[in-house]
């Protein structure tokens, strides 16, 4: 793509282009937070606990004295890896089966649908609640609860996209040359789903990160001393009419990233459209 | 006069689509447009109807009875269904699938009439267009793609118009509905004294139909007057390459003499199986019905027959992508009945593909995809970058392309890459699934050549798959014609045209238009 079909790509697509920038700032203000936070997140001082914002606490501290800025970077980093790992898990092993399941059909097909509208069936949150009640909260059980409640979807993404690619002429070329459902599912199919599959991703990455918020609210996910936006907000509800600023917080940053998050996930598939693919083409 | 179009220009963006096209048509005139896919005969008719896509700027004048089109959607609307009926080339989609086609003729009545004028009545429209009342009361997918187009039809008529514009009304038809569409369209626009603009890819078509035909080429308008003068002795070099091509002149070359038989086919039935996986579903739909047939080596063998009757699923059991239900194929002595054709052996049988569109994946480049049936042979990286560059070669394409990807290519670019993918194994059997009906007429005559001149060279055996009868008979030693999955007829083809035995063969004969010229 040349400078000026980019430049045109960032004007016909503001929304993507705007999702993908808030997106971006708020990964990096999670990963500044590995190396860097104003203040330890475990650092508590009751005696300036309830402080509003200042110069030196940017976003005031909570019922504890820890500094909100600090928490906010943490907690963002943390909904960020639950939600990270979950959508891998989901992908990792739903796009598998719904390639598998739309190369080979038949039983296997069968198989693949029938476990996904199991899963389906529960939703992440039950799953959660029978895996903490097994092996106890944590923010790894919230990671396993959220990506297994992914694989079905990925899976059908995967399906339906392949499924679309396997009647054309050159999925039927490449059996003639002798390739296996696996070669052509992996060499063909998968190739061409990628898009599908990636905007889906972006989607799963915004819908991980609430239900991380849900899981860590009800006390499932995450666990103190580390920090989530979704613990923050559960910290801070009994204290909501006397001390607002504290729900606020992590409440706008959780809508702000889920809606960067969808805008990204929009523009990206607005752009990958096939009718927009034809001017791209055109252009190239 | 009715139509009067002068200096029309569109534009998108810094593309010129369309430039300084004219034309007029009389009250009861039958004008053609010719042209290539891209050459903007279908942007004319938009631009008249004004449904131009957004983004289009147009420029000239458009005039219906001396008027300019009105500039309001809303006048323009009343215009559409009043003055200019038109009918589109794929019926299932221009019609509403959740309506009964009556009422969908009664809606385009409704809209159309004023309240004082005569109103026409639903079943006299049916009859009108060939269709029983009992076609009315039914869907669009219960009727056959002769009948939906005859629906259209019908509905353009339904405010009277004074133009009827079709634009290609007939290529998405077999060649036995075409037929019965275009006579009806003819009679129609005698009868009600219409103007009909009839836009095609197809000279015979409008050679049959129209009186005066305008050829058009990129956008430009290469050649227009009487279709006597145009078609019968054109004098720009592209009309004379569109007319030569329209016959499948392919000259004769000198070829290997036919040898023994390389393909047995011996009572081969495939049956689909209806409704779901259950074992008390519907009766088996049988596709193909206990077809045998022979082919020699060096021989070029043509299966004809209308779209439905199983002369696809026939190759995909030869080639080996479909397996026979009942019956057994024998290719070089070697017995197989379809998928367990032995691995050794598929590189000796190729399919080409219909579309030169959907046969390349797009992620590929061009090296990769013709570097896929390798993988059948073993080979080391020179020789497999040799056959490569043989494959595309013979071709006729330079080994530079191998490196591009396929929407680089035109159509007639990437059927000779899908033959040079069938190539590339050094194949003994080269199946073609209407290798050129997707191309352009131009292209059509290269393709052709192109295979001719292939098996001259390499005494490559070839069965093809059509349902074009001109290209048939340029190219097939022998014809065997396919109804509702049986050979019905058999025979050499300037026998089988002279002489039709079979109904379904007489009918193909019977709807053949005259050649142009």
């Amino acid at each position: 793509m040349s400078a000026a079909t980019a430049r045109r790509f960032v004007f016909t697509h503001p929304s993507l282009w705007l999702g993908l920038a808030a997106t971006l700032a708020f990964t990096l203000l999670a990963l500044v937070s590995l190396v860097w936070t104003p203040y330890p997140i475990a650092n508590i001082e009751i005696g300036d606990r309830f402080l509003g914002p200042s110069a030196a606490h940017w976003l005031g501290t909570d019922n504890l004295g820890r500094d909100m800025a600090s928490l906010v970077m943490s907690g963002t980093l943390t909904s960020f890896v639950v939600a990270s790992l979950s959508v891998l898990i989901g992908a990792g092993i739903g796009v598998p089966l719904g390639l598998a399941a739309a190369a080979w059909g038949g039983a296997l097909e069968w198989l693949v649908l029938r476990l996904s509208d199991f899963i389906f069936a529960f939703p992440a949150i039950i799953v959660a609640i029978l895996i903490t009640s097994l092996y106890g909260p944590g923010a790894t059980n919230a990671i396993i609860a959220i990506g297994i409640f992914n694989i079905p979807i990925f899976a059908r993404v995967a399906r339906g996209g392949a499924m679309s690619l396997k009647t054309l002429d050159y999925v039927a070329a490449a059996r003639l040359a002798g390739l296996g459902n696996g070669a052509i599912a992996y060499r063909h199919l998968l190739p061409n789903i990628l898009s599908l599959i990636i905007v889906q991703g972006t989607i799963q990455l915004s819908l991980g990160i609430l239900s991380e918020a849900g899981l860590s609210y009800i006390g499932l996910g995450t666990q103190p001393p580390s920090t989530s936006l979704g613990l923050m907000l559960k910290d801070a509800q009994g204290l909501f009419l006397i001390h607002p600023w504290l729900t606020l917080v992590p409440g706008l940053c959780i809508v702000l990233i889920v809606l960067a998050l969808n805008l990204a996930g929009d523009g990206l598939r607005d752009a990958i459209d096939p009718r927009l693919k034809g001017v791209q083409q055109n252009a190239a | 006069m009715l139509l009067e179009v002068a200096g029309l220009t569109v534009k998108f963006g810094a593309v010129e689509a369309l430039s300084d096209m004219s034309l007029t048509l009389e009250r009861g005139e039958r004008f053609g447009i010719v042209g290539e896919s891209g050459s903007g005969k279908t942007l004319t008719a938009l631009a008249i109807t004004g449904l131009l896509p957004e983004g289009a700027r147009v420029s000239g004048s458009i005039k219906i009875d001396g008027e300019p089109l009105p500039r309001s959607e809303r006048e323009m609307a009343r215009l559409r269904g009043k003055r200019i009926g038109m009918v589109f080339q794929e019926p299932m989609t221009a019609l509403n699938p959740l309506m009964r086609v009556s009422d969908q003729i009664e809606e385009a009545i409704r809209i159309n009439t004023v309240a004082s004028a005569p109103r026409i009545e639903v079943p006299n429209l049916l009859k009108e267009v060939g269709l029983e009342l009992r076609h009315g009361d039914r869907f669009a997918h219960q009727l056959s793609g002769g009948q939906r187009q005859r629906v259209m039809i019908a509905m353009a008529l339904a405010g009277q118009p004074d133009i009827l514009i079709a634009d290609e009304p007939t290529s998405a038809l077999d060649l036995i509905t075409q037929r019965l569409v275009l006579d009806l369209i003819a009679e129609i626009c005698t009868r009600r004294h219409m103007a009909l603009l009839f836009i095609s890819h197809d000279l015979k078509a409008v050679a049959w139909l129209c009186s005066r035909v305008a050829v058009l080429h990129r956008g430009k308008l290469v050649e227009t007057g009487s279709v006597q003068d145009v078609l019968g002795a054109p004098t720009q070099a592209y009309t004379q390459k569109l007319v030569a091509a329209s016959r499948f002149d392919v000259r004769p070359l000198a070829r290997p003499p036919i040898g023994k038989t390389l393909l047995e086919v011996r009572g081969v039935s495939r049956d689909y199986k209806q409704g779901g996986p259950w074992p008390f579903g519907g009766k088996p739909l049988r596709a193909v019905d206990d077809v045998s047939l022979t082919v020699d080596a060096a021989e070029c063998v043509a299966i004809v027959g209308p779209s439905g009757c199983g002369k696809t699923t026939l190759a995909r059991i030869i080639v080996g992508l479909d397996r026979a239900t009942r019956g057994e194929i024998s290719f070089a002595g070697e017995l197989y009945h379809g998928s367990d054709l032995p691995k050794a052996r598929r590189r000796d049988i190729s399919l080409v593909f219909q579309d030169p569109f959907g046969s390349f994946d797009p992620r590929l480049t061009i090296e990769q995809s013709l570097g896929e049936p390798l993988r059948l042979e073993k080979l080391d990286a020179s020789t497999h970058v040799d056959r490569l560059i043989e494959a595309v070669e013979a071709v006729g394409l330079g080994q530079e392309m191998l490196r591009r990807y396929p929407h680089e290519f035109s159509g007639g670019q990437r059927q000779r890459l899908a033959i040079a993918r069938a190539l590339v194994t050094r194949p003994k059997l080269l199946v073609l699934d209407e290798p050129v009906s997707a191309l352009d007429v131009s292209v059509r005559g290269e393709v052709l050549a192109l295979l001719a001149r292939l098996q001259a060279d390499f005494g490559l055996t070839y069965l093809v798959i059509s349902h074009d009868l001109g290209m048939v008979r340029a190219i097939a030693d022998r014809v065997m014609v396919m109804e509702a999955g049986r050979i019905v007829e058999e025979g050499k083809p300037h026998e089988i045209f002279a002489r039709p035995q079979h109904k379904l063969t007489q009918d193909l004969m019977a709807a053949r238009l005259p050649e142009v010229g």
